[in-house]
């Protein structure tokens, strides 16, 4: 029992100090349950992006079955991450922020957990669907319209908890995190029903209401915009609460924050052609993508100062704080990926990344670097104050640090050494004029890049399921400790 | 205070990373002698290396014949080169002792110049594996000298910056933040360049 007491007494003394009011809790057992998920799902999914890894190398590794081909796997693997692994870690800490910034419990709690076990059995079904060769065959939009159907309708209970939160707070201001959780929300639905509007023609088959030119121009609206609003906004939302809240610092410039939100807002929207250069689309569609993507450094690198500076003075936090580390560097990974994207987008550079595992490397800077770091690092503070207990293991956590920051480096770079090496022979010329290489010649040669990107993936993957089994020793025979809501000053509170 | 650092600085930081720390932790070495003296040799060694490599030998990128880039524009690129890293130097060093009045470290320009050269020791010494440019076997020859690099950087920033682990902590991943943009953007430079007909031909 030892050290469950320190927590358990700091939050009794505060509601002591209140026995008028009428007890009320915030509503955290819902997030315990989205943050095991999401672990699980990581370890998953991330399971699976090393299996395709796999595959890369021997490709007969799929054993000559349907369900283990590459093309099905792939899938799974970017929607078991996103969906599962980064979209339960964003629901969870969702709901425990907006609790707690709103000094209010949740909304209808019972829907939250509908959207709990709603979401989850989604992403297995759907998962499923795909191993079985369902598949829209749109870019993380891949599942057939039942799925579309149950995602859209769990999204509005979402969407409803979350609001519902928001219009019964106690405090005036909507909090930072809020305003990037709620873009979220909105503009998730938006894009979900707007690139998915088809007609169902089987239960497993549906048709896209678009086609040609108009049908990617919607694809990559929708795709990035999945970048921008989930993989960034959402996640960004996740560092406006806890970075602050594990350096117990405010955040550096509060109206830099804002400022930058309607920044992302507006930019973001804009940037989805970038992903369609050189295609049958309007030039100027694709040099309005490259100007906004361009504009969109400064939002992100305002972003990233902000939480290095948060962070800047609150340094002897990391003598007893595994979790701080992992954000620290989440933003370095971020910062990375929100120059080299800019700079992708560039067309004369496009010209030599796009088809190449160049892009492969930019995605994972961002999916491993900034996703999945700073939803470590946000969980490694989270799970200890959820069941009022120490962390399991400090020393596993600062292994793991290390483990993560090493696989992502090598995945990375064995990207880069790949990616280059690819835009240049695709595209090198002999004397007379033709192409030197053949694709066959050219992929024959990648398995070295691939054997080192597979040692990255087990490396990183190791390190993830030493979190889940950290997190899960800290976790079990435990509740999830009742928190009551402080009580809001007058000048504040909402009248 | 010592003003000089002794010689042999950047081998002793290979082998014995602990003494060069304290040596420079208790030094007040002039920016433009350790530019001179460190500095612009570091960043002299990989173009030429990366010259003699591709005249030799053509880049290795996997494919069966190597390519071949006209001497001329290997000269130009590893200029270029030359170039690139020693701006990736300078502004990694200016960097650092931006960011160091954020973390309370050491302020003079002349520190923080050392502080990179011993960084960049490892790899500018793996950098002889562009004396064979085959792609991969840079990649992965240039790991170890890379984990070398992050060591000396977590390591040695807290001590010669004189501040504690913790700051040193923040400031070494905030400087990799920018050294991770420096060496992507370096990738970008070379692909634009090749667009611009620098370089090998490619069918743009
Ligand atoms: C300012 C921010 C960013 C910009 C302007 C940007 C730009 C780009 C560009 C130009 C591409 C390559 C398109 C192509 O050639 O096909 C790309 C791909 C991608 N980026 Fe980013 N990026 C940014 C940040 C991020 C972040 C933070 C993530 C987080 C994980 C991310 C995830 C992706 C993904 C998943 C793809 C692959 C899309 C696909 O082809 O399937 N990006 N991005
Ligand atoms: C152990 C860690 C991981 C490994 C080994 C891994 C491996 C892979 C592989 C082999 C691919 C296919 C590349 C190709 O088609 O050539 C891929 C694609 C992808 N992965 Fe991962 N992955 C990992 C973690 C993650 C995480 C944590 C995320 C997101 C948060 C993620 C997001 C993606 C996305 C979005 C794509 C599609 C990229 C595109 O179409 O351009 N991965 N991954």
């Amino acid at each position: 029992m030892g050290p469950r007491h320190w927590a358990v007494d700091r939050y009794l003394v505060v509601s002591d100090t209140e026995l008028s009011n009428e007890k009320e809790f915030y509503f955290d057992e819902v997030v315990t349950a989205l943050v095991m998920f999401s672990m699980l799902w990581a370890v998953v999914a991330m399971s699976v992006g090393v299996y395709i890894a796999a595959e890369l190398i021997w490709p007969s590794l799929d054993l000559g079955m349907p369900w283990l081909s590459f093309g099905r796997l792939r899938p799974l693997h970017t929607n078991g991450v996103i969906f599962g692994f980064g979209v339960s870690a964003l629901m969870g800490t969702a709901f425990y922020s907006v609790q707690r910034t709103s000094h209010v419990p949740l909304f209808a709690p019972k829907l939250a957990w509908v959207c709990c076990f709603g979401w989850q059995i989604c992403v297995l079904l759907g998962g499923m669907s795909l191993l079985a060769g369902w598949t829209s065959s749109k870019e993380y939009a891949e599942l057939e319209w039942p799925f579309d159907i149950a995602i859209t309708i769990l999204w509005v209970c979402f969407g409803i908890v979350f609001f519902g939160t928001i219009a019964k707070r106690r405090i005036k201001p909507i909090y930072i995190s809020n305003w990037f959780y709620g873009g979220l929300i909105i503009v998730i639905a938006m894009l979900h029903i707007v690139n998915n509007l088809a007609i169902p023609v089987t239960m497993s088959k549906s048709y896209s209401l678009f086609s040609g030119a108009p049908d990617a121009i919607v694809q990559w609206w929708y795709g990035h915009n999945a970048v921008g609003f989930l993989l960034t906004g959402g996640f960004l939302g996740m560092m406006y609460y806890f970075l602050p809240k594990q350096a117990e610092r405010p955040i550096w410039s509060y109206r830099l924050s804002i400022v930058a939100f309607w920044a992302f807002t507006y930019s973001y929207i804009w940037a989805g052609p970038h992903h369609l250069h050189y295609n049958a689309v309007p030039e100027w569609v694709q040099f309005l993508g490259v100007g906004m993507s361009l504009v969109l450094l400064a939002p992100s690198w305002a972003t990233m100062i902000n939480g290095i500076m948060t962070v800047s003075s609150a340094s002897e936090k990391l003598k007893t704080d595994p979790a701080l580390k992992f954000i620290v560097l989440s933003l370095a990974f971020y910062g990375l990926a929100t120059f080299e994207g800019p700079m992708m987008a560039i067309r004369s550079v496009n010209v030599v990344s796009h088809f190449t595992d160049w892009t492969i490397g930019h995605v994972h800077s961002g999916a491993l670097g900034w996703n999945a770091m700073i939803t470590y690092g946000t969980f490694y503070f989270l799970v200890p104050r959820l069941v009022g207990a120490k962390l399991y293991s400090v020393k596993l956590a600062n292994i793991h640090f290390w483990l993560a920051l090493a696989g992502t480096m090598l995945y990375v770079l064995s990207m880069w050494g790949a990616g280059v090496s690819q835009g240049l022979l695709w595209l090198s010329l002999d004397a007379i004029g033709e192409l030197s290489f053949s694709f066959k010649d050219i992929m024959a040669s990648m398995p070295p890049f691939y054997a080192l990107r597979l040692v990255a993936g087990l490396v990183f993957l190791f390190g993830t399921m030493l979190m889940t089994f950290n997190l899960f020793m800290t976790i079990i025979g435990r509740p999830t400790i009742q928190v009551e809501p402080p009580i809001v000053s007058e000048e504040w509170a909402v009248k | 205070m010592k003003d000089v650092v002794s010689s042999w600085l950047l081998f002793r930081v290979l082998f014995n990373p602990t003494s060069v720390f304290e040596e420079l932790s208790n030094a007040e070495p002039q920016a433009h002698l350790i530019f001179l003296k460190y500095v612009l040799w570091l960043a002299i060694v990989p173009p030429v290396f990366a010259y003699i490599g591709a005249s030799k030998f053509g880049w290795r990128l996997g494919a069966e014949q190597p390519l071949i880039v006209p001497s001329n524009d290997l000269v130009l690129i590893s200029i270029a080169y030359f170039f690139a890293l020693l701006f990736g130097f300078v502004s990694a060093a200016i960097v650092a002792q931006w960011m160091a009045s954020t973390y309370g470290a050491r302020h003079a320009l002349g520190i923080h110049f050392a502080l990179i050269a011993i960084i960049a020791a490892p790899l500018v010494a793996g950098s002889v594996m562009h004396l064979f440019p085959h792609v991969f076997l840079n990649v992965v020859g240039l790991i170890p000298p890379l984990i070398w690099s992050m060591y000396l950087l977590y390591k040695g920033l807290p001590i010669v910056l004189d501040i504690s682990p913790e700051r040193g902590m923040l400031m070494a991943s905030a400087l990799i933040g920018y050294l991770l943009v420096g060496a992507v953007s370096l990738l970008g430079l070379t692909v634009a360049l090749w667009g611009r007909g620098i370089g090998p031909s490619i069918g743009i």
